[in-house]
């Protein structure tokens, strides 16, 4: 008796076994930052146009450096925890650069993408531009270029946040006369920067609290999150910088481990949907990577570069980067946060 | 008797040692950041991890904060120890629990209520301005002592809770007996409590000690971007660098210094206490 009792539980048990790995055909594991991000994913993506077209997209949330990390120690696995991987272009790179990811198939959506943002491994999901956010009513005359951020005028008054240190390395290159594929002169003006007494900020958010409680007048941001900020009453105006603006796009792939790469590639061509793009533009501030989803002018204005600035945007040089992270993070640690 | 320890044995070797065995030998191969690691032998990431000022002076920094939170909680954590030993009251389950209490909030929560207290516009800040005391906000978080506070809170119960079973130990009559004999309270503690419950210190010490050295999230959270311990350059290593086997060098010297020193302290104080 006692042992077909056990053997009754074990059958129970293992019964429900099957319906533990993965709902076949309709489960997406995305990848994805949490905060704003996530959650504009799932009012505006997953809610509105991801479920009704039968997908059940779930949430992998966590900065982008330990999902890089997992994507990394995933690689060899037959069988990878994520279908949809979403991360900065130049994480994207670097990830790509390892055999990662997918090639992008036709999809349905593929002519909506602006050019410019295609790319073989990965599709853009939003983008925005570096830019410089100054207070103004504690700057004076507003700064117009980048080099104006080294001016020991604003000495103890530039705030850094510590996630963006591979940014402002190329800021300070593109300063001291290189480029986003030239560094050599970014060490120097790196160590200029930190003589003016330059301030780091654990996190963009406490890098905020630095502008809020105007301890720093002035930093170098994406221009989408000082829209946010803005939104959030934070006293600051953008200026894009006379050297040019470099561009940031979030883009999305598929790892080839993925269990569910049907579905992942559904979900991404659905993520280029008008409605979805626009809701990261109200909220996040972020430009739609599609060339149909036009934004209301008065938003456009807020977030989008002019056609001058737009003609003298930069890109990333994500060869150059990736080759050079290891001695940024070093410089960046020993150096300039020494 | 010994197949008792065999599933517990073999947990470890599964989930302790194999893991271990691996991170051993990623540390001996070569960082490449374009195929993450390449196979090799080479005691390289060792020797660097050593040799490095800037990695001396984390490890210096390290063993420095772990050195001064391991004293303090035990200077702190003494009276307390002892008064919750010798406490007899109904009340005593209580204060117990109540030591308990900071362990059942996660480090990070509790960091993150430091930070609302030590911040520039923090709750002290904040008092000592309404008060006039002060000017301008004094710069509290993101310094050592934020992090050796934050980490002290962290391990304080681990340490008075180990004292306080070996204090409970001494029998009370041990005391009486001093006292009896002319000893004054201060003579007393020190000629007799004391010495008796010297393995409970050094219990305590060792734990707290290691919780210390291996510290991610404090320092992380009140040191800010300039303070680096090890657990978070390891962490980095990692993460940020992607430069596994590096990390994984620096883990293992991380670990043979809490060894050793854990293994010197413990044998400096077992010799003390046999001299009595």
């Amino acid at each position: 008796m006692r042992r077909r009792d056990l053997a009754l539980a074990v059958a129970a048990l293992t019964a429900g076994a099957p319906r533990l790995p993965r709902a076949q055909g309709s489960q997406v594991v995305v990848g994805t930052w949490g905060g704003d991000y996530g959650e504009i994913l799932q009012q505006g993506l997953d809610a509105p146009l991801a479920r009704p077209a039968g997908l059940e997209p779930v949430q992998d949330v966590a900065p982008a450096p330990p999902r890089k990390a997992k994507l990394l120690a995933e690689r060899q696995a037959r069988r990878g925890s994520m279908d949809v991987a979403a991360l900065s272009d130049v994480d994207m790179y670097e990830l790509s650069q390892h055999g990662l990811f997918e090639p992008v198939p036709a999809l349905t959506r593929a002519a909506a993408v602006i050019p410019a943002l295609r790319k073989p491994y990965a599709v853009p999901h939003i983008y925005s531009a570096r830019v410089i956010l100054y207070n103004p009513a504690r700057v004076a005359t507003p700064p117009r270029s980048y080099a104006d951020l080294w001016d020991p005028r604003y000495r103890g008054r530039v705030g850094l946040s510590d996630l963006l240190y591979a940014q402002y390395a190329e800021t300070a290159a593109i300063v001291g006369g290189g480029g986003p594929g030239d560094f050599a002169p970014a060490w120097n003006k790196l160590r200029e920067w930190k003589r003016l007494g330059a301030r780091v900020y654990p996190s963009n958010e406490a890098l905020a609290a630095g502008l809020k409680s105007e301890e720093v007048w002035l930093t170098v941001m994406w221009l989408a999150r000082g829209y946010m900020w803005k939104q959030a009453g934070l006293q600051i105006e953008h200026v894009v910088p006379e050297e040019g603006a470099t561009s940031i796009t979030y883009e999305m792939g598929v790892p080839k481990n993925s269990r569910g790469k049907d579905q992942a590639w559904r979900y991404i061509d659905l993520m280029l949907d008008p409605r979805a793009q626009g809701a990261f533009a109200r909220r996040m501030g972020y430009v739609p990577t599609v060339s149909d989803a036009p934004l209301p002018p008065d938003l456009a204005r807020q977030i989008s570069l002019s056609e001058a600035d737009q003609a003298r945007l930069r890109t990333p040089d994500y060869g150059y980067m990736a080759r050079m992270a290891p001695d940024v993070l070093e410089f960046w640690n020993r150096e300039f946060k020494a | 008797m010994a197949a008792l320890v065999l599933p517990a044995a073999l947990l470890v070797l599964v989930l302790l040692v194999a893991p271990m065995a691996m991170l051993f030998r990623i540390s001996l191969n070569q960082y490449s950041p374009t195929e993450l690691m390449i196979e090799a032998l080479s005691p390289e990431n060792y020797l660097r991890a050593i040799a490095d000022p800037y990695y001396q002076d984390v490890l210096a920094t390290t063993m420095g904060v772990a050195l001064s939170c391991t004293l303090i909680a035990l200077l702190l954590g003494f009276p307390a120890a002892y008064w919750l030993a010798r406490m007899e009251s109904r009340w005593k389950s209580l204060a117990v629990i109540l030591t308990l209490f900071p362990l059942l909030v996660g480090n990070v929560v509790r960091a993150a209520g430091w930070m609302a207290l030590l911040g520039r516009d923090g709750a002290i800040n904040a008092g000592l301005m309404g008060l006039g005391l002060i000017a301008e906000p004094l710069t509290l978080l993101y310094t050592r002592g934020a992090v050796i506070l934050g980490i002290v809170a962290v391990v304080a119960p681990y340490m008075i809770l180990t004292l306080a079973s070996v204090i409970e130990a001494i029998p009370r009559q041990v005391e009486e007996a001093a006292a009896n004999l002319g000893a004054g309270p201060l003579t007393g503690f020190r000629r007799v409590v004391l010495p008796l419950a010297l393995p409970g210190v050094a219990a305590g010490s060792v734990l707290v000690f290691i919780l210390c050295m291996n510290a991610y999230a404090t320092p992380v959270l009140l040191g800010g971007p300039q303070f680096k311990m090890m657990a978070p350059a390891v962490y980095d290593q990692f993460v940020k660098g992607t430069n596994w086997p590096f990390g994984a060098a620096l883990a293992f010297v991380l670990l043979v210094v809490t060894l050793t020193l854990t293994i010197a302290g413990s044998a400096l104080l077992a010799r003390r206490s046999r001299r009595g």
